[in-house]
């Protein structure tokens, strides 16, 4: 239990067209049942995290229904418990939220209400599981102003490297520089932007920052400090990945199908939690024929599905067929509809007898609601 | 304390012992039932989409894992600041101290509960039926009738109506005489066990059996009868639908199939009547390359490899390669290995199948696992329990753990 720690969870604006038109980012369902913010509340909220705030940009309707009171996650508490911190309008420079110093300054009332002497800070659209109890463990040992959680992506392509923030590490682990999002970057360890420190130093920066005009914590706080903080790397050795595009959002849905990875991020030792829509079991049809597929509860399945995750309540009719693909909640499927790398938003209605393909480096993805 | 107009009492202590290996270390409505409900469920769900949310449970065998799955009702949305659920084990005070006698009296010991909420009416559930029913209708009818009970009746076939309690109801539905379990039956109505009454009369009634030393303390046999003798206003409430006391193994196997009929004779992916049940927090369940699933219906943390056909399958049950489930039921946690084949059998929760092994599927005399409870060849596997490979488990076996 770590009632000393707090947590922050700034939600953030990668956009991903059109899943995310109607939706914060840390809000889109993955896995099947999941929304991406599960993996970082579960992980906070196991480590006993029990003060929590969730600071929103935008779109965040959809956040706020999925995490409402915080019940799943056992957060309605009576002594803190989770927050949604809706944006502050008189902190935002020229009217719109120009960075997360802008959305760490909106909530500085909550920072300072708030008696923990930890803060972990973390984006909201990065997929792990990691048990925090160690990290801020490990932060305190170290006696370090800052730790990064990183993961060694050695082997990782240049390409994919540049969507990360990239550290340069001694020999003790101590960040020696950092670039965000370098298009040449000089190492391949890859921040997991999840940042543990002294919530009075949190509260500092911002405040410096803020009053400077400066907008970044990354490139405008820690680099430029390097030098007078001690920051130090936390080596994640699991499984993560961020959700920054249609194709890593793509990419991550279907490595739920590999077992070990499935196993690692549903752990039941560091379960992670959701918001229950108590709906009944699937419902395999006779015809039906399932293979290589997560498929949630309240599906009606009469079709072939192969290589996809399914939602909730997703109803796939005879003859239709369905491959590498993934359907969010209660989307419907039509008789001898043919499908391939396709991404659903929720309420996609195909009528009889289409076809619709897309590419593994191209998925075809339609907004929801969208009748075809 | 607010007064309530309905506070709803579920019994819940009955054994259930013809449930077999089912219910020996559970009450028979914390039994797993539908794919990822329990017995409870449904009667709770019922409550809460009638707008009744006060419910109290009355435990008694076995009331841990009941109480447990319970917990503060949250998943039912039951944890209310006025109101919510209340599990009620009978209990020691100054004068006496002793074990529910009777249905009534259960009801009848826990009178100062139902004084806190002072209701106008209390509608009495039993823990152990499957049914989605709107109580808050037969208590607008009930309040309409001005009577001092309802009770929920359904048209049962006429060849099966002497094995249940029988209404005799006149034009109006005012019921004229209760038979319980009459051989040559004058109605097919039968009592589903829920009874609306108000609760002024229901506590005359309770409090002149409690003092009635030959009473056996029970609605059926006692309470109503006796309120019919004195001409009190009894009134029926006929139920269209579907409606099963999950009372045997053959009963809970046969609406467990119920759900996987095409189409289905009780249907449970309903949006407007959810049936509510704690979560286990598990992931999507995940079907592998191998695997053929036909009519039936899997749930959330399964790993399926193998084959499953007409049956239903709980959460986080584990199907190697090459098995085959046929025609069967089984239960949260069962780990069943390779080349397995089950045939119209119970796996209990977390029973372990070695590979190859057989369940159900050949038939012997000499059989050390026959039972009684086990009818139509029927295979029932307590939760728990370890079947090695290659092990043959015969029609009509009862294994225990």
């Amino acid at each position: 239990m770590r009632r000393d720690t707090m947590g922050i969870i700034l939600t953030n604006d990668d956009r991903i067209p059109p899943i995310t038109d109607i939706r914060a980012n840390s809000a889109l369902p993955i896995a099947g049942r999941y929304r991406i913010i599960d993996f970082v509340l579960s992980n906070m909220a196991n480590a006993g995290i029990t003060n929590i705030g969730v600071a929103t940009e935008s779109n965040y309707s959809s956040l706020m229904d999925h995490i409402k009171s915080g019940k799943p996650w056992d957060l309605d508490r009576k002594n803190w418990g989770l927050n949604i911190l809706p944006p502050s309008l008189e902190k935002m420079t020229y009217g719109a939220i120009k960075g997360n110093i802008d959305m760490l300054a909106g909530i500085s009332d909550f920072l300072q209400r708030s008696p923990q002497t930890y803060v972990i800070l973390s984006l909201g659209n990065n997929i792990y599981n990691i048990n925090f109890a160690d990290v801020i463990e490990q932060h305190i040992e170290s006696q370090a102003d800052v730790t990064i959680l990183y993961k060694d992506m050695h082997g990782v392509e240049e390409r994919e490297l540049s969507r990360f923030t990239m550290l340069e590490l001694d020999e003790n682990k101590r960040v020696t520089d950092i670039e965000v999002q370098p298009y040449y970057p000089k190492t391949a360890i890859a921040g997991m932007d999840v940042y543990v420190m002294e919530k009075a130093l949190l509260e500092s920066i911002v405040d410096e920052c803020s009053a400077r005009g400066d907008r970044d914590f990354v490139k405008d706080a820690l680099v430029k400090k390097m030098q007078g903080l001690r920051i130090y790397g936390y080596e994640h050795t699991g499984y993560t990945d961020k959700i920054d595009s249609l194709k890593a959002y793509y990419r991550n849905n279907m490595n739920f199908l590999d077992k070990d990875i499935r196993n690692e991020l549903f752990n039941p030792k560091n379960p992670i939690y959701t918001k229950t829509k108590d709906q009944s079991p699937t419902k395999y049809g006779e015809e039906a024929s399932v293979s290589n597929s997560f498929i949630s509860d309240g599906c009606i399945i009469e079709g072939t599905v192969i290589n996809c995750v399914l939602s909730r309540g997703v109803k796939v009719k005879k003859g239709a067929v369905i491959k590498n693909s993934i359907i969010m909640q209660d989307s419907i499927i039509e008789e001898d509809v043919d499908l391939s790398h396709v991404v659903f938003d929720k309420e996609v209605y195909i009528t009889k007898g289409r076809k619709l393909i897309g590419q593994e480096s191209y998925p075809l993805a339609i907004s929801k609601g969208t009748k075809i | 304390m607010v007064s309530k107009d309905c506070v709803a009492m579920i019994l819940a202590g009955g054994q259930g012992s013809r449930l077999g290996a089912l219910t020996k270390n559970v009450a028979k409505p914390a039994v797993p039932f539908g794919g990822k409900y329990r017995i409870i469920d449904f009667p709770l769900s019922n409550c809460v989409h009638s707008g009744i949310d006060t419910v109290g449970v009355l435990t008694q065998y076995q009331p841990l894992e009941l109480n447990r799955y319970i917990g503060n009702g949250n998943p039912w949305d039951l944890d209310r600041s006025h109101g919510g659920i209340y599990v009620l084990p009978p209990y020691q005070s100054a004068q006496t101290g002793e074990w529910y006698k009777g249905t009534a009296n259960a009801i009848y010991q826990n009178i100062s509960f139902l004084e806190g909420f002072k209701p106008e009416n209390v509608l009495i559930l039993s823990g152990d039926h499957i049914y989605k029913m709107h109580y808050g209708e037969m208590l607008k009818a009930h309040k309409q009738s001005g009577a001092a009970a309802t009770i929920a009746v359904m048209p049962v076939p006429w060849e099966e109506a002497s094995r249940f309690g029988i209404m005799n109801v006149d034009e109006n539905g005012t019921i004229t005489e209760f038979e319980e379990k009459p051989a040559e039956p004058k109605s097919n109505l039968a009592s589903m066990g829920i009874y609306i009454f108000r609760y002024d009369v229901l506590k005359k009634y309770l409090e002149a059996d409690e003092r009635d030393p030959a009473s056996s303390n029970d609605f059926g046999k006692n309470i109503i009868p006796t309120m019919l003798a004195d001409g009190e206003k009894m009134v029926s409430f006929r139920f269209e639908g579907y409606w099963k006391d999950v009372g045997t193994i053959q009963s809970l196997w046969e609406a467990n199939m119920d759900l996987i009929d095409n189409p289905p004779k009780f249907d449970l992916n309903d949006r407007h009547w959810s049936i509510y049940s704690r979560n286990m927090a598990l992931a999507p369940h995940y079907v592998g390359n191998n695997a053929k699933i036909t009519n039936s219906t899997v749930t959330e943390g399964c790993y399926i490899d193998g084959s499953i056909d007409h049956s239903v399958v709980f959460g986080a049950v584990e199907l190697g390669e090459g098995s085959v489930v046929k025609d069967s039921v089984v239960m949260p946690g069962a780990k069943i290995g390779k080349n397995v084949v089950i045939e119209k059998a119970v796996i209990g929760a977390d029973a372990v199948i070695g590979d190859g092994a057989k369940v159900g599927v050949n038939a012997s005399d000499d059989n050390k696992y026959a039972s009684k409870l086990c009818t139509n060849d029927l295979v029932l596997v307590e939760g728990g329990a370890e079947i090695a490979a290659e092990e043959d488990i015969y029609k009509g076996s009862m294994v225990e753990a």
